[in-house]
């Protein structure tokens, strides 16, 4: 059986079983059943192909078979999180926990037998518009993570989740994480997608969203998977009057990666920043969506996407920014800037502003170019060989999404690994990236404090 | 025998000859100062001595320390010892000058055979070499020339030449687009840095520079050969007279 129809079948089964998300989940499969996998004609979901996995004969395995090592070789040093881990879709250790002020972390399919009420008011509310990818997932997702974070929390410590494909044979995930910031609370989520061996995986993840009056979330991507991976990765947020959003994706490796993210402003006095940075190369594809909804009046949304394609490396950029009607003093930046760095790389950039209001401030920008000629020269004049020249500009150029970055140590380990990236090292590391060992020999040295 | 040897040196960009058979010695210890009207070819014999490859090198040597560097790739001309001061320094956003100096630094002395400095070394030998161009120190994180006024920009280059400490300075225009304090913070920099073991040559077009910057030889370039050679004197006369009489000269001379 094809993927596909594995997926088709497992959604017309999905019933919910009379839980709070059953009408949903029906819904769902409705949805898949008229529609199946044929989208390409659909503007947004134009670049998307991911026809190898869906034709392919993937298995959804079951949680027998979760050998993650402990310490884990994907920490990253020096950073204190709460792990939450996903292992080949299955959340990894039982009971919900209940940290300080009340908050409920854990997994999802506890979470519904548990607070089934908390889950009905995340699950499929931040998704208006339907598309075979979420309502798969909607239909038969395996677990994934809950995060409710009560009104007036502010959980210090920064959550991470660790969504591990580790398995014998080519597999199939489909996560749901679902997560609240409750009114005037404050969290750091991190999000990794890493793979732990060499085999083909093919994700499908949709993570949802609710940030509440005056609540602040960073959200960190960090997607680190091997060349015969897929990751369709799904983010919705729905954000009420002054929440404020700080989302930075950093795709450092991965087959076929589509980030798709979808943020709607429901209240006035909205901060969006949505930030991604994409390293590709070999026959890998990055394709990343933006869509930013402006409903009501006095939000502003910042979007930078910056890639280096290198090699055969295909992939695209495609925002857009709805300004409605109402929402007047709207201001919206949107930019995406790319690097070629062979003939063959290619990428698709395309941002788009659809505005119905005239008091707006909004302005758009891409550009796909070559590393600076006369740069290069101008540091080779002073000594620097051109490999290094080379390699300083790219983590130049990378550096303008990383600063942004506010957790120290994963602003570190991340210029570190981009480094390494850039240097063509990282994808020599056998195991997991995020700890792949530094070569100290390397002279090319970077005082990251005066950048 | 000579730091820097050039000998019938032939350029072209494209179909355009520009440099027609230039000759230059240069000693140890000597500033020469390079002179003439725009557009003769004082840029191109700059650019093609450090290896700029917009330029086509149809005939003639460059002869540095005894080798001939045309042949060299442009950052072992570099860390042999050849500097050039920028007309139009380049901008390199998201580079700060102390990662963009360290990193040239350290690349120079693993050339040389030499260990890299460590961060501290690194930092005492940047905070003196600021002082002799007065820099400020805020100015040292900021990314390389990016949004630098023209006078920050030539101070930049004379800082970068005090840090890599050349055998070999060429110094293409500094004096433009600087006011009157800037120029001579610039050119104090220059006589700073100069030692009876290394050599500069100052291409300008206007005498007032040399006024500082006091040369031992001045050289006037005009259609792409050296044309004439003087001393401090010859720049007095230029600034008096204009380059028309050099022109009638060489018509009288070639009739």
């Amino acid at each position: 059986m094809t993927t596909s129809e594995l997926l088709l079948k497992q959604a017309a089964k999905a019933t919910g079983n009379g839980s709070t998300i059953a009408p949903d989940q029906q819904k769902a499969a409705r949805f898949l059943a008229e529609n199946r996998f044929a989208f390409r004609k659909n503007e947004v979901w134009r670049n998307v192909d991911f026809s190898d996995f869906l034709n392919d004969e993937l298995t959804v395995p079951d949680n027998s078979f979760c050998p993650i090592p402990t310490p884990f070789s994907c920490n990253i040093p020096n950073l204190d999180t709460l792990q939450l881990t996903l292992c080949n879709g299955h959340f990894q250790g039982q009971p919900l926990q209940t940290l300080a002020g009340g908050a409920i972390v854990g997994g999802l399919r506890t979470a519904l037998q548990q607070h089934p009420d908390l889950v009905a008011t995340v699950f499929a509310q931040t998704t208006p518009e339907n598309n075979s990818f979420l309502a798969a997932n909607t239909a038969a997702f395996t677990d994934g993570v809950f995060i409710y974070i009560p009104d007036g929390v502010t959980i210090e410590k920064p959550l991470q989740i660790l969504s591990v494909a580790d398995h014998e044979k080519a597999i199939c995930l489909q996560t749901r994480n679902l997560v609240y910031v409750g009114q005037n609370s404050r969290l750091t989520l991190i999000h990794c997608d890493d793979s732990h061996n060499h085999n083909r995986s093919f994700s499908n993840n949709v993570t949802e969203i609710v940030i509440d009056q005056y609540a602040h979330l960073d959200h960190y991507k960090m997607q680190n998977l091997n060349d015969n991976s897929g990751l369709m990765n799904q983010t919705f947020v729905l954000m009420r009057q002054n929440a404020s959003l700080l989302s930075n994706s950093v795709s450092l490796n991965g087959g076929n990666i589509r980030n798709h993210n979808e943020v709607r402003m429901a209240g006035q006095h909205c901060d969006v920043q949505v930030q991604g940075l994409y390293l590709m190369d070999k026959e890998q594809r990055i394709d990343n969506y933006v869509y930013v909804e402006h409903s009501q009046p006095n939000c502003n949304s910042y979007e930078l996407f910056k890639g280096i394609m290198d090699d055969n490396a295909r992939g695209s950029f495609h925002g857009h920014v709805l300004v409605r009607d109402g929402a007047s003093k709207t201001n919206a930046v949107q930019s995406n800037k790319n690097i070629l760095l062979t003939d063959k790389a290619t990428i698709s950039s395309k941002p788009f502003l659809e505005i119905y209001n005239d008091d707006v401030k909004c302005s758009h920008g891409s550009s796909i170019g070559q590393l600076d000629e006369q740069a290069l020269f101008y540091m080779m004049q002073r000594g620097i060989r051109p490999h290094t020249a080379r390699t300083l500009l790219m983590y130049a150029f990378c550096d303008e999404v990383l600063k942004d970055i506010a957790i120290a140590p994963l602003q570190q380990q991340l210029r570190e690994m981009v480094r390494l990236r850039l240097q063509g090292e990282l994808s020599s590391c056998d195991n997991c990236m995020m700890s792949c060992p530094t070569n100290d020999a390397c002279h090319f040295s970077i005082d990251t404090s005066a950048l | 025998m000579s730091l820097l040897s050039i000998r019938n040196l032939h350029a072209s960009i494209g179909d355009k000859e520009i440099l027609k058979g230039v000759n230059l010695e240069v000693n140890e210890g000597e500033v020469h100062s390079i002179m003439g009207p725009n557009g003769n070819g004082k840029s191109t014999l700059a650019a093609v001595i450090v290896g700029n490859s917009k330029f086509t090198v149809t005939q003639g040597e460059v002869i540095f320390k005894g080798r001939n560097v045309l042949d060299m790739p442009v950052e072992e001309r570099a860390a042999e010892g050849l500097f050039l001061g920028f007309q139009y320094p380049v901008e390199i956003p998201g580079v700060s000058i102390s990662t963009f100096m360290r990193t040239a630094v350290n690349e120079q002395r693993k050339y040389r055979g030499l260990d890299p400095l460590s961060g501290s070394e690194f930092l005492k030998l940047m905070e003196e070499k600021k002082q002799i161009v007065e820099l400020t120190s805020n100015l040292a994180s900021r990314s390389v020339n990016e949004g630098f006024s023209g006078g920050e920009k030539k101070k930049n280059e004379i800082f970068q030449m005090a840090m890599l400490d050349p055998k070999m300075a060429i110094l293409d225009e500094t004096d433009s687009g600087l006011d009157i304090d800037a120029l001579r913070i610039v050119a104090n920099g220059v006589n700073k840095l100069r030692r009876p073991d290394n050599a500069t040559i100052v291409i300008t077009h206007y005498q007032r520079l040399l006024d500082y910057i006091v040369p031992d030889f001045v050289h006037i370039l005009y259609e792409g050969r050296i044309v004439k050679t003087g001393d401090k004197n010859l720049a007095l006369e230029l600034e008096k007279k204009g380059y028309a009489w050099i022109k009638e000269e060489l018509e009288n001379q070639s009739r």
